[in-house]
């Protein structure tokens, strides 16, 4: 047991290290950078429609899905066009500030 | 915990905040704000402001109605999708949730120099920074023989509550074999494929209960409209020859409508004993803005496009409808959108929060038959002195039926978030 707990410690050392690339983005910036979605993704996390609630997304699948869209590997005109002109400094903070919430619907 | 230690509490915590206002401000209780109109753009700038400054800056909206029926989505109510509950909302969780205070009055006068708003009950409201979004108001001299007096025989439905319900009213009285004649606005005016969404909703309608025969003639100011090709392909294709669409090249000119006989007159053509005629004319920033000087006699006013400053007073920010913003339509997406950026302006000017440079995003959703919806938009920036589009799209011809569909979907969603968004 105390091997396990060991190696788990480093995973989560390993982990903690390779947080700024992803989570570690600006919240305050990420937290303004969301008022551009909250008009379509509620901020409370409740989902309606087809459009899905991203309150709570964990940051590196965020980061992952910003970029499908900002290179036009996934579809969706609107989303697109959000993607396109941010940084990836921006969406490192938008994934941070989402995924610092908790869904409230 | 006992209530005086909690009020204590709260009061210093407020205390706390105030410590990090502006020298602009120091010398009073906390910052004020006065918004004035509880619409897209005025409910989302009051909520955003009351909610991010954690109660640092006391924030007054001023309404006169105590329903908010929605403009957007009311084409979706004459269609039959949706009730009219569902397009109505109210301010109660403003005030409970974010501390905002509602003062529910008409704003009459906005002295400019005390920089107080007068209200219609008498009351004074000082103010350190003035959101002003009002929304639009109807030009009723722009279509010959149309008035204020006769708009519930000819309704335009562009302003929200009795108007809308009137225009339902009026459609569903409409015989088979009826005409119906809408003219449509010159630009710049709100939302501009509602129209063309309306018309599609009229069809919808008459399909669905039988009148087939009834034939919607839209006369146009303009030589073209927003996503045209899209809609009149999708007319052509759900409702056959239903909708006809006339621009001035054919119509030769609007003359005249009568509303004792239902006629509408073009240099073409008239229309006689129409069942149903839908005038919706040009329009102008609501009057308060006008009346205040922030916008020249029939126009709209003109704002900084990196705040929403006014470009007459740097103490009030001017939002939506009212405003010129570049290359951004009028719609409640762009309002809400313009609103955050001057919430976060009016913070860092009152309580030095952090700023980010602007930024603005739009997009329409129209709704042509059921489960058949197109979309426009686009994002934008600061650039060259005005809003300027960064990016841009809009649905193209011969999109598959499940693109539609999820674009149906996507506009529910909208909605719910945009609403919530303004009155949660
Ligand atoms: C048929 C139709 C369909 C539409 N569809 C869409 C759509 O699908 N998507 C979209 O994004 N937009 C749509 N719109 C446009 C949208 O409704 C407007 O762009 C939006 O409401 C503008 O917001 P605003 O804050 O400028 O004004 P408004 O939302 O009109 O709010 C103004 C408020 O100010 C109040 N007010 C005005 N003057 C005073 C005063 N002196 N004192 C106190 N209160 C005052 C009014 O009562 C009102 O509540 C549509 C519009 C129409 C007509």
């Amino acid at each position: 047991m105390r091997g396990t707990g060991a190696v788990r410690l480093a995973v989560l050392g390993l982990m903690l290290a390779c947080v700024p690339a992803e989570a570690a983005g600006d919240r305050a910036l990420g937290e303004y950078l969301s008022s551009e979605c909250t008009s379509c993704h509620q901020s409370s996390g409740k989902q309606v429609g087809g459009i899905p609630a991203i309150v709570g997304h964990p940051a590196e699948q965020f980061v992952a899905l910003m970029n499908a869209y900002r290179e036009r590997q996934r579809d969706n005109q609107a989303m697109q066009a959000v993607a396109a002109r941010l940084s990836s400094e921006e969406i490192a903070a938008l994934a941070a500030y989402y995924e610092s919430l908790k869904p409230n619907p | 915990m006992s209530t005086s230690r909690r009020t204590f509490l709260t009061g210093f915590a407020a205390a706390g905040s105030f410590a990090i206002a502006s020298p602009a401000v120091l010398g009073q209780a906390k910052p004020r704000v006065v918004v004035i109109g509880g619409g897209a753009g005025g409910a989302t700038a009051a909520r955003y402001i009351a909610k991010d400054s954690n109660g640092a800056i006391a924030v007054t909206l001023v309404e006169e109605n105590e329903v908010y029926q929605t403009c957007f989505h009311s084409n979706l109510f004459i269609g039959g999708f949706k009730s009219y509950e569902d397009i109505s909302h109210r301010y109660d969780a403003l005030a409970k949730n974010h501390g905002i205070t509602l003062a529910r009055a008409r704003a009459t006068q906005i002295d400019r120099d005390k920089k107080e708003v007068v209200l219609s009950t008498g009351a004074r409201l000082p103010y350190d920074r003035l959101v002003v979004s009002p929304g639009i108001d109807l030009k009723y001299d722009s279509v010959a023989g149309w008035s204020k007096e006769v708009e519930e025989t000819m309704p335009h439905g562009w302003k929200p509550g009795r108007q809308t319900q009137l225009i339902k009213q009026k459609l569903d009285a409409v015989p088979n074999g009826g005409t119906i004649v809408m003219i449509a606005p010159p630009n710049p005016y709100r939302c501009p494929p509602g129209p063309y969404e309306r018309a599609s909703m009229f069809a919808h309608v008459l399909k669905a209960t039988g009148r087939r025969d009834c034939k919607i003639f839209i006369l146009d100011p303009k030589d073209s409209f927003s996503k045209q090709g899209v809609f009149q392909e999708g007319w052509e294709k759900h409702y056959g020859a239903m909708i006809e669409w006339l621009g001035p090249k054919v119509h030769d000119g609007i003359k005249s409508v009568d509303p004792k006989t239902n006629t509408v007159v073009t240099g073409f053509e008239t229309y006689k004993d129409c069942a149903f005629v839908n005038v919706i004319p040009a329009q102008m920033a609501g009057e308060i803005a006008r009346s205040a000087g922030l916008a020249p006699a029939g126009g709209y006013c003109t704002i900084d496009p990196a705040s929403m400053k006014s470009a007459v007073d740097p103490n009030i920010f001017v939002l939506g409808d009212a405003c010129i913003a570049g290359d951004m339509p009028k719609s409640a997406f762009s309002a809400n959108s313009q609103a955050k950026v001057a919430a976060m302006v009016i913070r860092g000017e009152l309580t030095n929060a952090r700023t980010f440079p602007a930024r603005y995003i739009n997009t329409c959703w129209s709704l042509i038959e059921t489960d058949d919806t197109i979309k426009v938009g686009g994002r934008y920036e600061a650039k060259d002195g005005k809003i300027a589009a960064t990016e841009t799209f809009v649905s193209q011809p011969r999109e598959s039926a499940e693109l539609r569909k999820e674009n149906q979907a996507e506009n529910v969603g909208w909605y719910a978030a945009i609403t919530a968004d303004m009155f949660s």
